[in-house]
């Protein structure tokens, strides 16, 4: 069987609703090789503090919802492996519901004035909607962002400047790759802060997805400084 | 949320509850693949796609209801398409389709971004039809007025730690499935069975609940990640896109492909239930690995169109179980795990269950695969109990036993034992849970005692109509009677709720020639 490792972890405490101060909790938590830090987490909730407040899911780096920062990075729970010694919070800059359960309303507003769904020109035709499939293929990856805050989170431009954040311009890019979608994607992302962007590259770096929101963000900027060719598969130039 | 959209777009006011963050779905988690008759095989047809439909159902599917499914499934992947969601092609116009377990044509398609794609555009077209969408707030019991008519649903409000009710005339239930009463299960934490015990206390009608859908291989370590699919072996051989090739060969301790002695002709290729019984007879009968799964031995030579087609699977399995597992240099070990609740709410062709204003749609209902509001006061209890069970403890032992008795091998005497150890259940255990913490925000354990509830209402259905159904079918294999017996067992199994006990009744399955339900005419009205 596998071996097994122990972990000493410190735990942001905080309820906002009673009036209490914030406070770090610590734990001694062991299990096998290899365990991730929500592995750590649900063997505290479990075994030694069960008022814990924690979020969770798929446990797969699927939905996005177990976000929390070790040591100070940003991460899925269910996908950083444990460490011997670690601090774990709530993700910043969102408020705390609770512990380390964040308060998304912020986020979800954003996600519906950015208006993702596509804006089509013209009804689907209920017929195959005519991409090129290497171009397809690019839009499904870019599919593939969870919504996990942690590239938000990790953001020194978030931090500093008017920027919404790095996975509010993955998602403009994928519709602005999309030959259905006839909305000025490109000004909304000038809009949201795109050109605050420092090039850092730490939103690539700490994807959970391994996706770049930071090669989405240079496509734009090549786009509003040459314009952009035809979509492929689609119509307007 | 289809419904959700459909009806804001008739006008009605519609608000979706859910119970933890928007996006912790099943449908998330699933791959994103999705079987349609796009009419791009001309080998294929609607009667083909209905004939697998049924043969994978082993015969026990409603037939309406799966013509429906094989009629209008590629209606609803354009429906998809027109959100924003990209299909696989292999041109343009082309898309790109792959075979499935079971299916005998290539007609699956799939997104690249596996399942993630879907639950977005549905989530960004819901909102922008300007339907509520409430995170952290869980579904606890429908409200009826005196004359029996629906008059709302009861909600704990889990963000603010208060009871929440809201009125409406029509109410859908797409809570998704109940996985979660395994122990090794490939769904998301939440999916307990809420909105199936929900429904059964309010009185609808359940239906082939004693079948649970295992997806044959899964990860086996570490614990994170235990139970999470990988999917079926044709993926991992020439099968995936040859419909006669070999699929991923399955190997117990010793060595031996030991699906051989269970279906010689299909192999690995067969149907989910064949294979995930096969694996776990070999763990069972003591051929699995110490780690308690059996190997799979993928084809290195569609190591690269895996890599391409399935990258998620693949950056999984590369960190969980290294780089020449990735490139299908070594075998790896799987094991079975809840996947699918195949049963659920009855529903007729129109998504409504057998109680008026109640529709279901989704994982949660039954077929097409094969209260009040003074409970608030009793469910406030557990909050303020000093001492007692703590919920996380009993959570796991339902959840144990389920595995054990109710899984992929069964038997009568087993069965008996879950209905005694449920009764024992809910008259000492259940009322002497205590939550530890005082906070009423985002307070788990509270949530977790009411989940308790609906997993041994939702386990005691399953094991009710397990335990009726005396032959081997499907998902649903009994030790003490290992043949399908067609002749007594050609009939769906029906549960309700009668006094604190299900009662099974049988009947014959639903036939395209009998007479399908009316659809009522469109009401200005509805919440979900």
């Amino acid at each position: 069987m596998t071996a097994t490792m122990s972990t000493h972890v410190r735990i942001f405490r905080s309820d906002p609703s009673a009036d209490e101060a914030s406070r770090y909790d610590e734990f001694d938590v062991s299990g096998p090789d290899g365990m991730r830090v929500l592995d750590v987490l649900r063997s505290v909730y479990e075994n030694q503090a069960h008022d814990l407040a924690f979020q969770y899911a798929c446990r797969i780096g699927r939905c996005g919802t177990c976000g929390v920062k070790v040591n100070g990075k940003p991460v899925l729970a269910c996908q950083e492996r444990a460490t011997e010694a670690m601090t774990i919070e709530p993700l910043s800059p969102f408020p705390v519901l609770r512990d380390l359960v964040i308060d998304r309303d912020e986020v979800e507003e954003h996600y519906l004035e950015l208006d993702l769904s596509p804006q089509r020109a013209a009804e689907h035709p209920g017929t195959t909607d005519p991409i090129d499939p290497a171009s397809g293929r690019q839009i499904g990856i870019l599919g593939t962002c969870i919504s996990c805050m942690i590239c938000v989170s990790g953001c020194p431009a978030v931090a500093d400047r008017p920027f919404d954040g790095p996975a509010f311009m993955i998602q403009l890019r994928r519709l602005a790759d999309l030959p259905a979608d006839e909305a000025p994607r490109l000004e909304q992302a000038i809009d949201h802060g795109m050109l605050e962007c420092f090039g850092c590259d730490a939103c690539t770096q700490l994807c959970p997805a391994d996706l770049s929101p930071a090669d989405a963000i240079r496509s734009f900027r090549r786009e509003a400084l040459l314009g952009r060719g035809r979509k492929s598969g689609g119509k307007r130039g | 949320m289809r419904a959700a959209i459909e009806a804001r777009r008739l006008g009605a006011a519609v608000t979706i509850i859910a119970k933890g963050p928007v996006r912790a779905t099943h449908t998330r988690m699933s791959g994103g693949r999705f079987n349609a008759m796009s009419g791009q095989n001309p080998k294929d047809n609607h009667d083909i796609f209905f004939a697998d439909t049924i043969n994978g159902g082993a015969g026990m599917n409603n037939r309406q209801l799966a013509r429906i499914l094989t009629q209008e499934a590629m209606d609803r992947a354009y429906d998809l398409e027109s959100w924003g969601l990209v299909w696989e092609r292999r041109g343009p116009d082309k898309y790109l389709m792959a075979g499935s377990g079971g299916g005998t044509q290539l007609r699956m398609l799939g997104s690249y971004d596996e399942g993630i794609g879907i639950t977005e555009v549905m989530i960004h077209a819901t909102r922008k039809l300007g339907a509520g969408l409430v995170e952290n707030r869980m579904l606890v019991d429908i409200a009826f007025d005196d004359e029996g008519v629906l008059t709302g649903a009861l909600c704990l409000d889990m963000r603010h730690g208060r009871w929440c009710f809201y009125r409406c005339g029509s109410l859908v239930i797409a809570t998704g499935g109940t996985s979660q009463v395994y122990e090794t299960n490939s769904g998301p934490a939440l999916n307990t069975g809420d909105g199936t015990a929900v429904a059964y206390r309010a009185g609808a009608e359940l239906v082939d609940i004693e079948f649970m859908q295992f997806i044959p291989i899964s990860f086996v370590f570490p614990p994170s990640i235990r139970g999470y699919t990988l999917t079926e072996p044709p993926f991992y051989g020439t099968r995936h896109f040859d419909i006669n090739g070999e699929p991923g060969k399955l190997l117990n301790a010793q060595g031996e492909r030991f699906i051989m002695k269970h279906d010689p002709v299909r192999r690995e290729g067969g149907t989910r239930d064949v294979l995930a019984r096969a694996i776990m007879l070999e763990i069972l009968e003591g051929r699995g690995t110490a780690e308690g799964g059996v190997w799979l031995e993928p084809d290195p030579k569609v190591a690269h169109h895996f890599q391409q087609e399935r990258p998620m699977y693949t950056k999984r399995i590369l960190e969980n179980y290294g780089e020449r597992a990735a490139n299908f240099l070594e075998a790896f070990q799987v094991m079975p795990s809840a996947l699918y609740t195949t049963g659920g709410i009855r529903i007729d062709n129109w998504g409504r269950s057998t109680v008026p204003g109640l529709y279901a749609a989704g994982e949660v209902t039954g077929g097409v695969h094969g209260a009040n509001r003074q409970r608030a006061a009793a469910l406030e209890q557990p909050l303020q109990r000093s001492d007692g069970t703590s919920p996380s403890a009993v959570k796991r032992r339902i959840q144990e036993m389920t595995t054990r008795e109710v899984g992929l091998v069964r038997n009568g005497r087993g069965l008996e034992q879950v209905t005694d150890t449920l009764a024992e259940f809910r008259e000492q255990v259940l009322p002497r849970l205590a939550v530890t913490g005082r906070s009423r925000v985002l307070n788990r354990e509270w949530m977790e005692t009411i989940e308790l509830e609906n997993m041994t209402a939702v386990v005691g259905c399953m094991a009710a109509a397990a335990l009726q159904r005396t032959e081997t079918r499907g998902a649903h294999y009994r030790q003490d009677f290992p043949e399908r017996n067609d002749a007594d067992w050609s009939a769906n199994l029906y549960v309700r709720k009668d006094g604190d006990w299900p009662r099974v009744e049988k009947r014959p399955l639903v036939l395209e020639t009998d007479a399908p339900a009316q659809p009522v005419p469109a009401r200005a009205e509805a919440g979900a």
